[in-house]
């Protein structure tokens, strides 16, 4: 990856990089965590509700299970903050 | 890296930003997971019931009635 600095190669002395360049690679590192937080979470939920007894491999079943798990959680994801932050209380 | 990239006005603005996205990210987070728990019983429909869904924003109002009970609970003391 070209994040931190090829091109202010050649200059010495000045920054090598502006705090553009460092903004947008923070928001890039930020977002990586967060996707990653939420990537363990799901695994952890849906493994819970969708693999109740590890078979040999993944039935078909279990398969279609994870996605729908996968795409309520998200959901659910949504609902909260909607609740937190923009439902009359 | 020079230090005053850091110590720039939009820098600041750019990090205080992002420290409220954080705060307001991790809330949800934190809800959604006790959330589930909670409201998502069964295995997981294509669809949400009424109910779930329900639940899930009850769950996540009550969640934050609770908190400001125990946060004067603690004042009181």
């Amino acid at each position: 990856m070209d994040a931190f600095g090829s091109s202010g190669g050649g200059s010495s002395g000045s920054s090598q990089f502006s705090s553009d360049d460092l903004m947008n690679q923070l928001k890039v590192q930020i977002n990586q965590v967060y996707a990653q937080e939420l990537l363990e979470t799901v695994s952890s939920k849906c493994f819970q509700k969708c693999i109740t007894k590890p078979g040999s491999s993944l039935s078909g079943g279990e398969s279609s299970c994870i996605s729908r798990c996968v795409d309520r959680y998200i959901e659910a994801t949504g609902i909260i903050g909607r609740a937190l932050f923009s439902a009359p209380r | 890296m020079d230090s005053s990239a850091l110590q720039s006005p939009e820098m600041q603005r750019f990090l205080s930003q992002e420290k409220e996205k954080a705060m307001v990210n991790e809330m949800v987070t934190k809800l959604t997971n006790v959330c589930w728990d909670k409201c998502i019983t069964g295995t997981p429909g294509s669809k949400f019931s009424s109910s779930e869904s329900a639940c899930l924003s009850n769950c996540a109002q009550r969640y934050l009635d609770m908190s400001m009970i125990i946060m004067k609970r603690f004042q009181s003391q």
